[in-house]
Order: C-alpha cells, then sequence, then structure tokens
C-alpha cells in the first residue's frame, strides 16, 4: 500500500511520520515551509516529495525557494498525485 | 476516473483546511473525477443559504452552489446542522442533509478517501 500524507501545520512531526511510515508527503498549509528547509531531515526521508503552489503564494514563497527534491505542483497536479502516485492518503 | 471522498472536520469555519476541502473537491471534479463532500462538526454551519460572498473567505453560498452546479454531491451532517441552528429550509439549495452512515457509505464506494480535521 503505497501511503501519502499531507502535512498542513509546521511542528515537529517526524515522530508521527514514523510510525505511520509513508511513503511520500504532500505539503501544505503551514506545511509548505517545510519544503524550504533545504537540507533537512524530514524531506530526506521521502522520495516523493509535493508542495501546493497556492499555500506557498499565499505565503509570499516563490518557488525558487523550495528544496529541489520537492515539486511544485497547483490543485489540478494534486489530484494527479492522489490518484496515481498513491493508494492511500491521510492529513496530518 | 476514480472516485474521491472527502470528509470535513474543521475546527472552525473559514479555517485552512475547509478551504483546502473545497478547492480539492472542485479541482477533482474539474478533472473528471466523481465527487463526494461530508460536512461535520464546524463545517456544518457553512451551509446556510444568502451568506455574502467575501473575497478570499471560502465559506459562503457561492462556492458551494459552484461546486453543486459542478456536479460534487455534498451532504451535511444533519445532527451537527440542527445542534449549530441551521435550518434545513434555510440551507443552500443542492445541500443534502443526512447521518454519519452518508459518509460511511461513500467511503465504502471510493476510490480514495481524505478526511481532514476532527479535532
Amino acid at each position: 500500500m503505497k501511503l501519502g500524507v499531507f502535512v498542513s501545520d509546521y511542528t515537529l512531526v517526524n515522530d508521527t511520520l514514523d510510525r505511520v511510515g509513508p511513503d511520500g508527503l504532500i505539503l501544505v498549509a503551514n506545511g509548505v515551509y517545510h519544503a524550504t528547509i533545504k537540507g533537512s531531515a524530514l524531506l530526506g526521508k521521502y522520495s516523493k516529495l509535493y508542495v501546493l503552489s497556492e499555500d506557498l503564494a499565499t505565503r509570499g514563497i516563490e518557488a525558487s525557494a523550495v528544496d529541489s527534491k520537492v515539486k511544485v505542483v497547483d490543485y489540478s497536479g494534486l489530484v494527479d498525485v492522489v490518484f496515481n502516485d498513491f493508494e492511500k492518503i491521510a492529513w496530518l | 476516473m476514480g472516485k474521491l471522498t472527502i470528509g470535513c472536520f474543521p475546527g472552525l469555519v473559514g479555517n485552512w483546511s475547509y478551504d483546502f476541502a473545497l478547492k480539492f473537491a472542485g479541482a477533482a471534479k474539474d478533472k473528471g473525477h466523481d465527487v463526494d463532500l461530508w460536512f461535520s462538526g464546524n463545517a456544518s454551519a457553512s451551509i446556510v443559504a444568502g451568506q455574502k460572498h467575501l473575497k478570499d473567505y471560502s465559506t459562503g453560498e457561492k462556492y458551494l452552489a459552484e461546486l453543486i452546479e459542478k456536479g460534487v454531491k455534498i451532504c451535511t451532517c444533519e445532527a451537527c446542522s440542527i445542534a449549530r441552528g441551521v435550518k434545513k429550509d434555510a440551507s443552500v439549495k443542492g445541500v443534502q442533509w443526512n447521518a454519519m452512515h452518508w459518509y460511511l457509505a461513500s467511503i465504502h464506494g471510493a476510490d480514495r478517501v481524505l478526511q481532514i480535521g476532527g479535532e
């Protein structure tokens, strides 16, 4: 089962994610700040990483500030991620 | 094409998870998927008809009416709505009223389920 987890807050979610064991992360709302910490341990754990472009823009973050491991997607792209990249999804 | 069921259980109406649920539902419908949207908790208070549309504020009749027009099925938790003083005859046209079994049945037939909130 390929599990994708939406991370919607900028809190320390490492312990929870370690227990859940997702295959990838989708960063939304305040969770988008995780995408801007280049070289972070969180980003290093997962091969599939996405961040919602609208939530970056809302916070004044340019796509160029996002770590190269994270793919920037819009809502339409996010729909494809949910249906094509993961079999189950969860929200943190 | 698949079916997406979103359970929206926001802490407060107008918060980001509610906003996300509406936009994600619309995007999925635009891509040809079937979409069910279940409102529980404080989301159930968002279905009052006649709410003024405010720019950059995702509650209000405009957004719900647009989703319903696209074919998104929206159902509110009847008990949650009644508990918040919402009258069925004063709710947005097209919003269904039902109990948790509607959500469970929708989940059963969905290819993807996203439950947001629940705090």
